[in-house]
C-alpha cells in the first residue's frame, strides 16, 4: 500500500507575498518558527486548526496551502 | 523580551535550581529542593509572560506527547522487568532483594493502573464512547 501525505506550498506562498518570514508567518498563524520550518521540510503535519491559521494568513484555501497526495 | 533571550533565561533558571539541589541535598538541607522547583515554576511562567514570539505551540505538545509515550514504555517496561528478576533472586541466595523487587513491580503496576485511569478520563472527554 502506497505511503500518503500531506505536501504544501508555505514556502512558495511566503516567497509570492514579498518573501514573508517565517517569523511573520509563525506569529500571524500563532506557531513557532520552528514550526514552519518543520511545515516546509515537510518533517511535521500540522492540526487542521493551524492549517486553516495557516491558509487564512495568506487568503487562500486550504487545499491551495496543503495537498494530500497518495 | 526575545525567544533567544527567554532561551537563555531558562537555562539559567534551570542551572540555578540544579546547583541548588546539587547542594542541599548533600548539605543535609533536605527541605530545599521542593521551594526551589516551585520557585523555578514561578520565575518561569513570569519569564513566559514577557516573551513576544508564541514558545509554545501543538508541535510542541506533540513532541512532548510522543516522548512521554516513549518514556512511559521504556520506564514501566524495565521496571517491570528488573523487579521481576530481583524478585526471582530474592527466592534463591538473594533473599535482601525482595524489598526492592516489590518496590519496582508495584510502581510500575501502579503506573499501569494511572495510565488505564488517565486514558479511560481522555476517552469520555474525546467522545471515544460508543
Amino acid at each position: 500500500m502506497p505511503r500518503a501525505r500531506i505536501g504544501n506550498r508555505i514556502r512558495r506562498l511566503r516567497f509570492e507575498r514579498g518573501e514573508m518570514t517565517q517569523e511573520e508567518l509563525a506569529a500571524r498563524a500563532g506557531c513557532t518558527r520552528q514550526t514552519i520550518i518543520a511545515l516546509e521540510q515537510g518533517k511535521y503535519v500540522p492540526s487542521i486548526e493551524l492549517a486553516f491559521k495557516i491558509a487564512r494568513t495568506f487568503g487562500v484555501t486550504l487545499e491551495e496551502v496543503f495537498q494530500y497526495e497518495e | 523580551m526575545s525567544y533567544q533571550t527567554y532561551r537563555l533565561w531558562k537555562a539559567l533558571v534551570v542551572i540555578i535550581v540544579a546547583v541548588l539541589v546539587g547542594w542541599a541535598t548533600p548539605a543535609g538541607y533536605a527541605w530545599v529542593p521542593l521551594p526551589a522547583a516551585a520557585a523555578a515554576v514561578v520565575i518561569m511562567l513570569l519569564i513566559r509572560r514577557g516573551v513576544r514570539e508564541v514558545v509554545v505551540d501543538e508541535r510542541i505538545y506533540d513532541i512532548a506527547r510522543r516522548a512521554a509515550r516513549m518514556a512511559f514504555q521504556a520506564g514501566v517496561l524495565a521496571m517491570a522487568l528488573v523487579g521481576a528478576t530481583l524478585l526471582a533472586l530474592s527466592y534463591g541466595d538473594y533473599p535482601h532483594l525482595e524489598t526492592a523487587g516489590f518496590t519496582m513491580v508495584y510502581t510500575a503496576a501502579g503506573l499501569l493502573v494511572i495510565y488505564l485511569i488517565s486514558y479511560a478520563c481522555y476517552s469520555r472527554k474525546l467522545g471515544g464512547k460508543e
